[in-house]
């Protein structure tokens, strides 16, 4: 049987295992989040938020939302949703089971990655529907937000997701290698979300903490202009992805020859 | 008809440094038997099982399936035969049976969709096949570990304590259900346990382990036989000490009083007609005899030191 064949079987037995599951609704919370506090806000500083004639108030209200949100949120969420997705095996004692079944480790490894991968990509989309949902919410029940009257440079802001969402490639790599390999989720939690946090504080010296890749998601929108580039690509998506790639790797190596207890 | 199914050689492994968990292990299950594997807990028998399906890494020594050296190449080839079900099965808590199934006949693929509800039949679920595992009893989850197991029709499969947790009925349950795959089918059947009566009651063949070291390896038959000739047994009567004087008369050796019942030991199956006999000629009201099974005293003094 050809590795697609287990690789196929395990995306559709990791689809089936979120079935009801905290992590799954966890997406659709994560991606309301924002927009809803946003809807608060607008509601009540109203006032000051009506744009000049002319100007599309959606520049505004997407490039500060994504902004504000995403370099802080996205890395406690890839914490979160890795060991969730993972609990649910080590919960059911599933990896003694999994690994005495005829199946290449590697489709259980790569399946149960990608399915997370695939969870927070939705969870970006997800996202996307809901700001640009809650700004024609806005905009009927205010016209003069005038949300109505221009429309969304799509292209612009999907690229700013995907900047974010490359950017944090990196720690999905070492975030579910360490929910893979320990059953107890406080190690990945504790270790992740500390972090994260330190991340966000030595983002402030972009010179060193550009290797940091619990930073990278912080240094992708603050950054800017300074961004360093190699070959014409974000040194920070470079890094992301690289550092994905060499963690991945070297779990799958190494969740292949450990001792399943 | 020698063939083995499952042979380890000078298999090791220790979880620590210091302490050696399983000692050249050599364990021979023949094809068609059902194998008791037999020890006191801790052991070693769930860390042979692990090493057998290749979750542990051997120290040294080598593990055969099928004949075949288990390695990281015939790893599939040699797990697409076998079942197994190891201590507490892996059940995703939050999904029914039918889905829990569905996983597993899906990375097994190949897997007919109402095989999972011939597995259900099999283990008797089919009435809780919708409800969640975490509404499932300890048993219930036994038996719905077991029906996975049993989905790929394996020509082994592997069961760790299985009928832990189980209510009596269960138990007998299992226990004819493991009989009948043996018989109908040959499936060779390897089970782990602690309790002797369990694996005296199923077993063809049967290994006993202790401080992960093979102490004995054989039959059940000839285990039993093994416990020379004697058979002890123990009558219930009205008046015990004068049953006992009587007996003492007739120069028997071995004749004891225990908890008011007289504990006797004979050569043969003969002699106890005898012993009755002259009880009932003193006018001895005798309630109750039976042999006592010395397989209990043999597994004990194989176990402990």
């Amino acid at each position: 049987m050809s590795t697609i064949l287990y690789y196929t079987a395990s995306l559709k037995n990791e689809l089936i295992k979120l079935k009801r599951t905290f992590a799954f609704w966890l997406t659709i919370i994560s991606a309301v989040l924002f927009p809803i506090l946003f809807i608060v806000a607008y509601i009540f500083e109203r006032e000051t938020l009506v744009p000049l004639a002319g100007i599309n108030p959606w520049e505004k209200f997407m490039v500060t939302q994504i902004e504000n949100s995403t370099p802080f949120f996205i890395p406690m969420f890839i914490v979160l949703i890795t060991s969730l997705i993972m609990q649910i095996e080590h919960k059911s004692l599933g990896i003694k089971h999994l690994f005495a079944l005829p199946v290449p480790k590697s489709s259980i490894y790569f399946g149960k990655l990608s399915i997370v991968i695939l969870a927070i990509i939705v969870t970006y989309v997800y996202y996307y529907i809901a700001i640009i949902l809650s700004g024609v919410l806005l905009g009927f029940v205010y016209p003069d937000l005038g949300f109505l009257n221009f429309p969304p440079e799509h292209l612009r802001y999907l690229k700013m997701l995907m900047t974010s969402f490359l950017a944090s490639f990196g720690i999905i790599g070492i975030q579910f290698w360490l929910s893979f390999r320990f059953k107890n989720f406080v190690i990945p939690l504790g270790f992740g979300m500390f972090l994260a946090i330190i991340g966000i504080i030595v983002s402030q010296a972009p010179q060193l903490s550009i290797y940091f890749p619990y930073s990278f998601s912080v240094l992708s929108v603050s950054l800017g202009d300074k961004m360093p580039l190699i070959f014409g690509i974000s040194s920070v998506t470079i890094f992301s992805i690289v550092c994905f790639l060499i963690i991945s790797i070297f779990g799958y190596f190494n969740i292949k020859k450990l001792n399943i207890k | 008809m020698n063939q083995l199914v499952v042979e380890t050689k000078n298999l090791n492994f220790s979880y620590s440094k210091n302490k050696k968990d399983i000692e050249d292990l050599e364990l021979k299950v023949p094809k068609g038997s059902i194998y008791g594997f037999l020890g006191p807990n801790g052991s070693g028998k769930s860390t042979t099982i692990r090493l057998i399906l290749g979750l542990l890494k051997k120290n040294s020594g080598t593990v055969s399936l099928f004949g075949e050296l288990f390695s990281g190449q015939s790893r599939l080839k040699v797990l697409n035969k076998v079942g197994a079900l190891i201590e507490n099965p892996s059940l995703y808590e939050h999904l029914n049976a039918i889905d829990n199934l569905k996983i597993a006949a899906n990375y097994r693929q190949n897997i007919p969709s109402n095989r999972i509800y011939e597995v259900l039949e099999i283990v008797n679920l089919t009435k809780a096949k919708n409800k969640r595992i975490k509404e499932y009893s300890l048993g219930m989850k036994q038996r719905l570990g077991l029906a996975i197991s049993l989905l790929s029709n394996p020509e082994l499969i592997i069961l760790d304590e299985p009928t832990n947790g189980l209510d009596p009925k269960g138990i007998i349950e299992m226990r004819t259900l493991i009989k009948d795959l043996n018989k109908r089918l040959g499936t060779t059947i390897f089970i782990s346990s602690h309790l002797l009566s369990e694996i005296e009651k199923t077993c063809t063949h049967v290994g006993i382990i202790r401080n992960g070291k093979m102490l004995y390896q054989d039959t059940v038959a000839s285990l039993k036989e093994s416990k020379g000739t004697n058979i002890k047994f123990e009558i219930e009567v009205d008046t015990p000490i004068k049953g006992l004087s009587v007996l003492k008369n007739l120069k028997m050796e071995n004749i004891s009083l225990l908890d008011d019942l007289l504990q006797i030991e004979v050569k043969n199956k003969n002699e106890i007609t005898d012993v009755i006999d002259v009880l009932r000629a003193e006018r001895i009201k005798i309630y109750q005899v039976s042999i006592k099974n010395n397989l209990e005293e043999l597994f004990l003094s194989l176990t402990e030191n």
